[in-house]
């Protein structure tokens, strides 16, 4: 099957709002994030059985979260992206941890430098941070240089601390 | 024995017995290095046949507990900056740091980043620096040359600088390590992590019309 047929077939999935064939061996789907279980098995039964990566992308001036699932076919030599846009105030997405239990690793990472709430997962507990108490480092509304500033000091404050220690 | 003991003390206050020390020491290092980033590349060529470190009796060692030189080498977060310090406390005095690279001077290209620190000498004494991004091999024997020298002249003497500013140093890696509160202040209302309890209240208010639940 190629893609053009492949973005045909998965146009007819609920909650599916566009699918396109992209390059010759890839396929983009947009959905709506409360379907994305339902498309993600339907995709998985059709022999999209590998999951590459989740991601979140922060599109801060349409006040919306993307969260962009990469699959691979080893069947079809295909490749699929499937975006659903969430809400940022109250970001959540269902949890696909019962298709792949290897999106814990993800979903657990997103919820951590995104703060989007998978319902489902289990676990989302820090992950890499340490003793995180800030808001969610990599939304685009997080001042990383005056975090630094604050919680390190920075480049143009090395002057004092030398002063500052004497043996 | 005990005789040996109270001659060594003596001259360890007149200088002369430490003197003496410092000049062996200075010729036998051993190096532990905490590859924390890239500078770990530059390390197989100094210490193998081209550049050859041994000849400088620089040698690598596997346990902090026998090591004299703590190598840092690259970017340290917050994470790292624990293990090296827990390092650092495991080593036995003499011990010296090395700060390995530009990241561990002033931060480097991870100035601004929210995950590594800036200075390493505000958490533990560094008493050689080598800028660079990263050094070359030249540039790293040319450094372990002047922190041999420094040690012979008595001059490296940064863990004495930590066992009397402990309480400074400390209070450093608490600020870092144990913060209780928000360095940028507390998160705004949808700026936060979202947790279970977060969306189902605000899908509640939805129902309801009373805007928030309580």
């Amino acid at each position: 099957m190629n893609n053009r047929e492949m973005a045909v077939l998965v146009e007819n999935v609920p909650g599916v709002s566009s699918s396109e064939e992209r390059y010759d061996n890839q396929i983009e789907v947009r959905a709506d994030a409360f379907a994305l279980p339902g498309l993600l098995s339907y995709l998985k039964s059709n022999g999209f059985a590998h999951l590459s990566n989740i991601l979140a992308v922060d599109w801060i001036e349409e006040g919306e979260f993307e969260l962009v699932y990469n699959l691979f076919s080893y069947v079809h030599k295909l490749h699929a992206t499937v975006k659903a846009r969430v809400d940022r105030e109250i970001a959540h997405a269902p949890s696909i941890l019962t298709l792949w239990p290897q999106a814990q690793v993800y979903e657990r990472e997103i919820h951590e430098f995104f703060g989007i709430l998978f319902d489902g997962n289990p676990n989302l507990e820090p992950f890499f941070l340490h003793n995180w108490q800030d808001s969610p480092p990599l939304r685009k509304d997080f001042d990383t240089e005056e975090y630094s500033r604050r919680a390190y000091g920075m480049i143009d404050d090395g002057v004092e601390h030398a002063k500052e220690q004497s043996i | 024995m005990s005789e040996l003991l109270e001659i060594s003390r003596e001259e360890i206050i007149d200088g002369k017995w430490e003197r003496i020390l410092n000049f062996f020491r200075s010729r036998s290092l051993w190096m532990l290095y905490y590859c924390t980033g890239c500078g770990a590349v530059e390390l197989p060529p100094t210490m193998t046949s081209r550049f050859d470190m041994e000849r400088f009796g620089i040698g690598p060692m596997a346990t902090p507990r026998q090591a004299d030189i703590l190598l840092v080498t690259g970017y340290v977060s917050v994470k790292t900056l624990k293990r090296i310090i827990r390092t650092y406390e495991q080593m036995p005095e003499p011990k010296w740091v090395v700060g390995f690279g530009s990241c561990p001077i002033d931060g480097g290209i991870y100035w601004n980043s929210y995950a590594t620190i800036n200075h390493l000498e505000k958490y533990i004494p560094v008493d050689l620096s080598l800028g660079g991004c990263m050094p070359r091999p030249q540039a790293v024997i040319d450094g372990f040359t002047k922190l041999m020298k420094l040690i012979e002249k008595g001059e490296a003497v940064g863990y004495k600088k930590y066992r009397l500013n402990h309480d400074w140093y400390k209070r450093n890696q608490r600020e870092v390590l144990e913060r209780t509160e928000p360095v940028l202040g507390p998160p705004a209302k949808g700026q936060a992590r979202a947790f279970a309890r977060d969306v189902e209240s605000v899908e509640l208010s939805h129902i309801s019309g009373s805007g928030g639940e309580k």
